[in-house]
Formats: structure tokens, sequence, C-alpha cells
């Protein structure tokens, strides 16, 4: 349950963990082994390659905003693609999960930091390095890859070098995540304080553990994919190359096998965090803990069985085609459980509306509309039409921002109190919300009809009947960049003290572990384990 | 469950994190292994019933050792 009754000793004044004995300046951040420290770290990375990804984001709205060439080569406009993709995923969202994890599980859990303080130091400052290589490959001889994210060969074999670089961050950050995962479920399984049974843990831990099984299974995956491609690029191997009696359709089947579970990597931790703030605004235990736990579970598992509706369009047989749709249907079961519990929790609440509450409210009503969205495409026949239009990014943005990063916005508003010691603005809060939602809106919902009336994506020049949406679109793009610039002045007032100070438990409904702590709380916490009922 | 410091908890650790780490060495050898030995997607499909078998257990035997 994500209301953990403790006895009063678990909220006791950890006063004595106050000996914040640690290196300041920037050797701090450097040596840290510090939970808070590394998920500051993480959360920063990520707002970093969030803003790098989204400046990407702007150049193809921008190239787009009317037909012909205006701003961009192809080639580029290609290489922006790509690196959008892989930045926002690798860069922006994973990390920022990562981020949430190092600073909410331990004080979730009643522990005293992560199992491995130094391989937590070492996962994070693995990324830097990758992102920089990422970055450089624009730099290289051919630029930067444009093979889209998904990296498929023959293009990827035969681009410049700035695909070995691109391998080679793959590599990186895929090492990263799995000492992150291994982390994680070690802490979840070994250092839970006493009394807190697994079924006791708040759900944003739940959505955690199941998250990092799921990393450990698949990075593995997209590591191996990454280097058969590195392979037959450099070592004359033909894994995926035709000529040489490899087929480049394997490439997809093993990369999809790593890719659609990345996608509930993407949105379970997203998930934890709206089952964290819904019950809180609306004053009431969540609704179906357990069935919570089972359908993220079963989210999970069938992640893994459904990767081939990604492929509909290459030839699959007739069984193959009607198995992988039937599968993909089901995800909507669990999801649906989810969607329901969540709006059962609010059903006869006291519900209150600041602003991490609109975020989880704003997440509903448009992670839904991403999830029926990816039904449509579900259907075979369907798919077989959208396949490759602005329907599917439409689709995705839908999941991936209004999904992910709603919630993500949602959890730093909902513990950035607890973070800093000061409460946000709630005026600058609602504003970030507000324009966000509609912005977002105003982006991602003319793609649908840009994809229903056969727009292709991945291109930098369209065919003139496309031209008012996708005007309409770069408009929105633009107004969406911009309200994050409110997001960034609201959590810097947070962290200069510029507001109320927020009390211990500044949300009346809050009854985790981490809100019986001090805000800020002290450098080192839960040295002696609390008491869970 | 909760053990702070002493070696029994590191013994434990680092054995779970053995265990972790040897799924993924097993992953990314696998889709090797599936490619040299043929039947790629007939690998890619043990394999993912391999992950839904450890998941049920894995989770299954933490929540009745709870119990």
């Amino acid at each position: 349950m994500s209301s953990i009754p403790h006895a009063p000793a678990a909220g006791h004044d950890h006063g004595h963990d106050d000996h914040a004995h640690h290196p300041t300046g920037v050797m701090r951040w450097i040596t840290t082994t510090n939970h808070k420290d590394i998920g500051t770290l993480y959360l920063w990375f990520s707002f970093t390659m969030f803003m790098v990804g989204g400046m990407m984001a702007l150049t193809i709205r921008a190239e787009l905003f009317q037909p012909g060439l205006q701003i961009v080569e192809p080639e580029f406009f290609n290489s922006l693609t790509t690196m959008h993709g892989l930045i926002m995923i690798f860069g922006a969202i994973m990390p920022a999960a990562v981020g949430f994890a190092n600073w909410m599980i331990p004080m979730m859990i009643g522990a005293p930091d992560m199992a491995f303080a130094r391989m937590n130091n070492w996962s994070f400052w693995l990324l830097p390095p990758a992102a920089i290589l990422l970055i450089t490959s624009f730099f290289m001889p051919g630029g930067a890859p444009g093979s889209g994210w998904t990296m498929y060969p023959p293009l990827s074999t035969e681009q410049g070098m700035g695909m070995d670089l691109t391998i080679f961050a793959v590599h990186i950050m895929g090492a990263s995540s799995i000492m992150g995962s291994i982390n994680i479920i070690t802490t979840l399984l070994n250092l839970r304080a006493p009394g807190m049974t697994l079924m006791k843990m708040p759900l944003f831990c739940w959505t955690w553990l199941i998250t990092a099984y799921l990393l450990i299974a698949v990075m593995p995956v997209l590591a191996g994919a990454v280097t058969m491609l590195l392979t037959d690029r450099h070592f004359g191997t033909s894994f995926f190359n035709a000529a040489g009696g490899g087929d480049p359709v394997l490439f997809q089947h093993v990369f999809w096998f790593f890719g659609h579970p990345e996608v509930y990597i993407l949105i379970l931790p997203a998930f934890g965090i709206i089952s964290q703030i819904i019950p809180v605004f609306s004053r009431k235990p969540l609704f179906g803990y357990a069935s919570m736990v089972y359908a993220t579970a079963g989210i999970a598992i069938l992640s893994f069985l459904v990767w081939a509706h990604h492929m509909f369009t290459t030839g699959l047989p007739t069984a193959g085609l009607l198995f992988y749709m039937y599968v993909t249907m089901l995800i909507a079961v669990p999801t649906g459980v989810k969607v329901f519990n969540w709006v059962a929790t609010m059903w006869k609440g006291s519900l209150t509306f600041e602003t991490p509450m609109l975020f989880a409210i704003g997440f509903l009503f448009l992670f839904t509309l991403g999830g029926f969205t990816g039904l449509v495409l579900a259907m075979m026949p369907v798919d077989v039409q959208l396949q490759d239009t602005y329907y599917v990014v439409a689709h995705f943005h839908y999941v991936m921002v209004a999904g992910s990063l709603f919630a993500f916005f949602g959890g730093v508003y909902y513990w950035i109190p607890k973070w800093t010691g000061t409460m946000y603005s709630e005026t600058l809060g609602e504003i970030h919300f507000w324009m966000s939602f509609i912005f977002f809106n105003i982006t991602f919902f003319p793609m649908h009809f840009l994809g229903l009336a056969g727009m292709p994506r991945r291109i930098p020049d369209y065919a003139q009947q496309f031209a008012d949406w996708n005007m309409v679109a770069s408009i929105g793009a633009f107004g969406f960049g911009l309200s994050q610039l409110v997001f960034l002045y609201a959590v810097i007032k947070c962290i200069r003290g510029d507001g109320a100070k927020a009390p211990a438990k500044p949300w009346e409904g809050a009854h985790t572990l981490e809100w019986t702590l001090p805000s800020p709380p002290p450098y080192h916490t839960f040295e002696t384990p609390p008491e869970v009922r | 469950m909760d053990n702070r410091g002493n070696e029994a908890s590191r013994g434990r650790n680092l054995r779970t994190a053995a265990i972790l780490a040897g799924i993924a060495v097993v992953f990314f050898v696998g889709v090797f292994a599936a490619r040299i030995f043929g039947a790629g997607g007939g690998g890619l499909v043990v394999l993912g019933f391999a992950v839904v078998i450890f998941l049920v257990i894995a989770i299954g035997r933490n929540l009745r050792s709870k119990e």
C-alpha cells in the first residue's frame, strides 16, 4: 500500500544524522556516494539533456513550419531526428527516472543509502561521457547518424564515424543502466526497514523494482544488437548484411525485443509517481494497491511478447501478425486496471488541485489518449496504413511526453519541498502546467490529422496539403519549449530558498516514510532503521 | 530485509548483485548464441519466456518469504 502505517518512532527526529561530513565544492559532486547527491546529479543531467534534445526538436519544427527546405539540409535533419530520439530516451527520460529512484527509494523504504553506493557514483558518471560522445558525433566526418533512433541496418552499417560514437555511447549508457538497476533491486530486496514487507512498499518502489528487472533483461539485448552492428561495420561479419548471408530484419527483431520493454521502462516509474500523487491529493488510500502491483507485473511480462507489432509491414507470417496484434491489445487490460484504480482513488475523495495533482490529472487524460491511439496502431490492418506516419509520432509523444514527462514534472513539484526545504511557487507551477498542457496539445494533436492524411515521419519537406497543421504544430512546439523555462525558474527559486519554508510534511494526505524526515532531509538519513507496522 | 553494514548483509547484497549481473550476461551472450545457432526468432521467444518465468519465480519467492 502506498500509505504506510508506522510507529511514531519512525518519525522521530533524525537529528543525530546531522553530521553532514562530506566534501564541498566540485569534489562533493564528483566523489559523492550519497544517494541524494547522486539523485540530484541525475535530475540535473536529465534536465540538461532535455534542453539539448528540446533544441533539436525546435530546429526540426522550425524546418517543418512550412513546406520546402528553409533552415537545415536534409541529411542534417535526419541526424536531428535521430539524436533527438536517442537523447530524449537515453539522456533525458531514463536518467530522470533513475534520479527519482536515487532520491526517493532509500527514503521511502527507510534505508540509509543505496546498497552499492560507490557503484551508484560510477553509474552516474558514465552518463556525461556517453552524452558527449552522442553530441560529438555531429562533428565527425559524415555527421551524426541519420538512421533514426532505431539504427536499422543497412543504413546504419553504411553511415560515417558518427555511428561508431553512437554505438559506443549506447554501450556506455547500457552499462550505466544495468549497474543502476542492480543497485535498485538489491536495495529494494535487502535494505527495507524492519516490518516493511514487499506488499507494504510504496507503489513507486514497486514500479521501479519491476522496471529494474526489465532493464537487466533488455539492455544486454540492445548491447548485443549494436555490438553485432559494430562488427558488421568494421570486422567483416554479416549478421545483418544480406550480401553475406545475414538478415537486416533480424536487427529489427533484436532491437524491438529491447525497444518495446523500453517503452515500459520509460513509463512504469511514471506510473509509480502518479500512484504516489493521486492518493495524497485525494486524501484517500490508493484504490486496489495489490491489483496495481499485479497490473504492473502484467504489463512488464506482456511487454516481452509484443515486439513484432513494430514490424507489421516487414512480411511476418499471418499467424505471427495475429499473435502480436492480440497480445498487444491484451496490454490494454492491466493498463486499464491502473487507469481505473487512479480514477477510483479520486472518486469521492477530498480533491485539491495543487500543481502535482494537476500534472497527475493531465497525465491521466493525455496518457489515456496516447494509450487509445496505441490500440488503434495495434490493429494490424490499420497499422499497415499508418506505419511511419505522423500518427505514430503523435501516439508515442502522447505516451512519452504527456505520460513520462508530465509525471516527472508532477514528481518534482510533489517532492521539491522535501528536497530543498522550500515550497515551490504555486502560481508558477500552475502557469507551467497550463502552458505545458495547452501547448503540448497544440503541438501533437494535429499530428494525428497529418498522419491520417498520410504525412510520413522523418522528412524535412512535405506536400502543400500538410502545411496548415504543420504550422500549428510548430507554433505549439515553441510554446511548449518556452513553458519549460517557467519550470526552470520555479525550481531555481526553490533551490535558492526563495519561498515559504517547507514543513516536514507539506501535504496532509502524505503517509510514506520520506515525510517523517525534516525538509530538507539531513545528509545521512535512516542510519537507525525506522519501525514500520 | 533491513541489514546495515555487517558482513552478512554485504555478502547478501553481493550475491543478489552477482545473480542479477549473471542474468544480464546470459541475455547479452544469448543474443549472439541465438544468431550463431540459427533460429534467431526462436531464440528470442525462448529468452522471452525465460524472462517471464524468472519474474514469476523471483517475485513469487519474495512474496512467499515475507508472509
